[in-house]
């Protein structure tokens, strides 16, 4: 839109009709009034596709009016008039269903419209048992139905492309049951359900505004009908299937309506009939519980589509009085909830009514039987209610289980995790039994002895035997002493021998460890499966679990340990980052103050940002967040000096460190202007200066007053200020301070005459820390004979890059000194 | 319940007057100088246009927002404070 070639007039109208109610539009609102035209026109747009047919649908609308179409059908008047009355309830239902998914009542009217106005085409056009029409218009709608992410292709009802955007808001919908309802209704109840309809809607009015939007679902009852007709045609059979399986879903949908509420608001309830699109009968279903999760406006189109022709077949098909009963309380509860989504509603009235508007001018040709229609939608739209509240139950239950989805894992991890360990436990204890009885089987293959029975036997008590001795005392046996069994003995251990498989005894000679090859080397037979008493057993394995599981308790102890020295490294890493900080804000806090006790322009705080950012590099800005925060906390909970408040800057408001600390003004001035450069008393001349430098040696006087100086390192103070004073003379090689001089004396040698000749001429008649400064020349000797280290020196010294242990403010100082000297002189 | 600043609390407590525009809580300096260049420089003149546009609370707030640049803060602020002084006054 134009929206800048609007006028002012034109902007006001434009306004008005989304149901805005304007102050004057003057020079310095227009611009506030078009950008709310934009977003009123943004939002009717996403709830239909044709803002201009809104207005067109809306001009349409109020001229035709209830019941003033001329159509040759009395079904479109009634429709018209129907769904102009109508259009109050469904509007907010509809404008629910363009914008809200949540409010059920919309998608639900709108399918009935849609149905409605299917039916009625078809009706109209084919004169086809009334049945037909409605399936058909349902086949179509199926068709359309199916699940398109956007509710113009839901709606794409065929040519009639405005006819199909209502369609898919809804109003479309609305007529669809209303017509099929007409269709459906054999009886002369028509005009009954009509008047109802009517009344209803007349009642709806009162609740919105969308008296267009009726308007339009009258008009796209017609279209939805027209353009169902050309459809039907084909489908009769199918028709007749649909119909029989509308009924059905039908009955199970009102049982899942009545259940829902109307929460979600009437869209569902209306949209109940999905028997209609039986076929998708389960899809409608589907489609309904899922609206609710995800607010798809096709998807709400469908349902309601499907809903629709399941009203309408239910009211036509059962108990007709009992539906319009029904209806009535639908409608009321339509009602109701429109009414109480009618504030949500509000802002897609607009939308709404342009839809209805489209709706009305399709509407002309309408039969009476859209009076049942509406009726049938209002009583859809009603089913709808309880629909929304199986809805909302499902969506719910979703949310829960979803909840519990984390805890479930936790707990079956914890179930495996416990099942894993007694399983482990269960085949250690396995491991321990004898296995002695397998080895018994293969006996008999080898031996060919007739005796082999016996043989097995006395090897079988041997084994056990030997096994319970072994069990017992893990200890040799002799072999059984029995006379009778000695043959077998022989035998049997000549097959033991022979077979080299491990039979659970084994044969030792005399000598322990050799292979016996002989029977008669045997002496001892050792069970290798030692049979071990029930608690013997189990003491063993017990054992082994026990150190099994220190083992890896104690890897889980020395691991975590680990993980904790490292943790703890890291937090005292942390935590000296954090002090660290902390100083390095309070550095700076404190000299912003003293520079805004000088300048009394600046104002005395720094906001908290423009701290860290000054302070953090921006590679380290992430990084540092953590200590940064510690540090913020830690200066408020800690430093009384700084003080954390809320100043405006520019107009947006910061929070702001406060230096707070009254500067202690002897030592504020000392430390302002202690060891501090402050400019020349008088330029050198021949008159106070040697004309020549003479000695590579200087004795500076005056440069502080032992007495007044406090702390350790003042005197390497000095040394740094006349190091920095001379930088540009690289020559001088030793400095000496004088502690104890009363005269504040500073012994400078220099690599020759000319640098000291440089120095004296920097350093003389300058004051320094609030003294006049002078330097005189000394003799190489005497100098030496003072400082005899001296005489080594002979590398050049530089200013504070060498100096160690100078503190900060001292430097910080002479920086202010170097920027200040400046001015100063 | 949000507290009002002392700034709101004057303004309210009498007829505006010729008040300046920097009267109005959530204006300082700097939004009504910006203000002042557009035309409002008195208190009046602003609250002329709060009644233009319906004493509406979001079309004032744009338009202070198109005016001279006032954060969120600062309009809600401006808002309260006209509302306060007409729902005292007018």
């Amino acid at each position: 839109m134009a929206s800048t070639q609007l006028t002012d007039e034109e902007l006001f109208m434009e306004l008005k009709r989304f149901g805005f109610t304007p102050g004057p539009v003057t020079e310095n609102t227009r611009p506030v009034y078009l950008k709310k035209l934009k977003k009123l026109r943004e939002e009717q747009q996403q709830r239909g596709f044709r803002p201009g047919k809104t207005r067109t649908i809306g001009a349409i609308n109020s001229t035709t009016g209830v019941g003033s179409t001329a159509a040759s059908r009395p079904v479109s008047h009634d429709v018209t008039h129907l769904s102009a009355s109508r259009r109050p309830g469904r509007k907010s239902s509809l404008l629910g269903f363009s914008s809200d998914e949540s409010d059920a009542e919309s998608p639900l009217k709108r399918k009935g419209l849609s149905h409605s106005g299917r039916a009625s085409r078809s009706s109209s056009s084919q004169q086809q048992p009334k049945i037909r029409p409605a399936t058909t218009p349902s086949v179509a709608l199926k068709s359309r139905y199916d699940p398109s992410a956007t509710a113009s292709s839901n709606f794409s009802l065929g040519q009639n492309g405005d006819r199909s955007v209502s369609v898919g808001w809804g109003l479309g919908a609305r007529s669809g049951p209303d017509a099929e309802q007409r269709h459906f209704d054999d009886s002369g109840d028509e005009n009954n359900y009509e008047e109802e309809l009517e009344k209803k809607s007349r009642s709806l009015n009162g609740r919105s505004a969308s008296r267009l939007s009726t308007s339009k679902l009258a008009g796209d009852y017609s279209d939805s009908d027209e353009e169902e007709v050309g459809g039907p045609g084909a489908g009769d059979p199918e028709r007749e299937r649909l119909e029989p399986r509308r009924n059905h879903p039908k009955v199970a949908l009102s049982s899942k309506l009545t259940d829902r509420g109307s929460t979600i608001g009437g869209e569902h309830t209306e949209v109940t009939p999905p028997s209609f699109l039986n076929m998708g009968g389960s899809r409608g279903e589907d489609e309904e519980e899922d609206d609710p999760k995800r607010r798809d406006f096709g998807r709400l189109g469908d349902s309601l589509s499907h809903r629709f022709p399941r009203k309408t077949v239910y009211a036509s098909v059962t108990e007709n009085h009992e539906g319009k009963a029904g209806k009535n309380n639908p409608a009321s509860v339509e009602d109701g909830t429109s009414r109480s989504n009618s504030t949500g509603l509000r802002p897609r009235f607009p939308h709404y009514s342009s839809l209805s508007q489209a709706y009305r001018c399709n509407h002309s040709n309408h039969n009476p039987a859209a009076n049942h229609s509406c009726s049938q939608a209002v009583l859809k739209r009603r089913v709808s209610v309880p629909e929304d509240e199986l809805l909302q139950q499902f969506k719910r239950e979703e949310l829960a289980s979803s909840g519990s989805f984390s805890a479930h894992y936790l707990s079956m991890f914890l179930l495996t995790a416990a099942c894993l360990f007694f399983v482990l436990l269960g085949l250690m204890y396995l491991r321990m039994r004898g296995s002695g009885a397998t080895e018994v089987d293969d006996v008999s293959k080898y031996l060919a002895h007739p005796q082999k029975d016996v043989i097995l036997n006395l090897l079988l008590n041997l084994h056990d035997h030997l096994a319970l001795v072994a069990g017992n005392s893990s200890l040799y046996s002799v072999a059984g002493q029995n006379k009778e069994f000695e043959d077998f003995i022989h035998v049997s251990l000549e097959w033991i021998i022979r077979t080299g498989q491990d039979v659970g005894i084994r044969l030792m000679g005399p000598v322990a460890d050799d292979p016996v090859t002989d029977v008669s080397e045997v002496i001892w037979l050792e069970s290798t499966h030692p049979k071990m008493s029930f608690t013997c057993r189990f003491r063993r394995a017990f054992f082994t679990v026990i150190n099994r599981v220190l083992l890896i308790v104690v890897g889980c102890v020395w691991s975590v340990v680990c993980y904790m020295k490292y943790r703890w490294r890291r937090e005292e890493e942390e935590t000296r980052q954090m002090y660290d900080m902390v100083e390095r804000i309070i550095d700076v806090l404190k000299t912003h103050g003293e520079a805004c006790q000088e300048n009394q322009d600046m104002r005395p705080y720094l906001p908290i940002p423009h701290v860290r950012d000054s302070l953090v590099q921006p590679q380290e800005r992430k990084k540092m967040k953590k200590i940064w925060e510690r540090a913020e906390s830690f200066l408020s909970a800690n430093e009384s000096r700084i003080r954390t408040e809320t100043q405006r800057i520019g107009g947006e408001d910061f929070l702001v460190w406060r230096w707070i600390q009254p500067s202690f003004n002897c030592d504020k001035a000392s430390l302002i202007t202690s060891k501090v450069w402050q400019g020349k008393a008088f330029p050198l001349d021949r008159r106070n200066s040697p004309p020549n430098s003479l000695t590579p040696c200087l004795k500076i006087r005056n440069m502080f007053d032992p007495v007044m100086e406090v702390g350790e390192n003042w005197d390497l103070a000095i040394r740094e200020a006349i190091l920095e004073k001379c930088s540009d003379n690289d020559g001088i090689v030793h400095i000496a301070v004088d502690k104890n001089s009363r005269e504040g004396c500073v012994y400078v040698k220099c690599l020759s005459a000319e640098h000291s000749g440089k120095a004296f001429k920097a350093l003389h008649g300058s004051w320094f820390d609030g003294k006049l400064v002078t330097v005189k020349y000394l003799r190489l000797d005497r100098y030496h004979q003072r400082f005899p280290q001296a005489q080594g020196c002979s590398t050049p010294l530089k200013a504070s890059s060498l100096v160690t242990g100078v503190p900060n403010t001292t430097s910080r100082l002479q920086q202010h000194v170097s920027a200040g000297s400046p001015g100063f002189s | 319940m949000s507290s009002t600043s002392q700034k709101h609390k004057d303004f309210v407590a009498e007829p505006m007057g010729e008040k300046s525009v920097m009267a109005l809580a959530g204006i300082g300096e700097v939004l009504g100088k910006r203000l002042e260049d557009k035309g409002f420089d008195k208190a009046y003149v602003v609250l002329g246009q709060f009644l233009v546009l319906k004493k509406d609370e979001e079309l004032f707030r744009d338009w202070l927002k198109d005016t001279c640049g006032a954060n969120s803060k600062q309009q809600g602020d401006c808002y309260g404070c006209l509302k306060e002084w007409c729902d005292a006054f007018l």
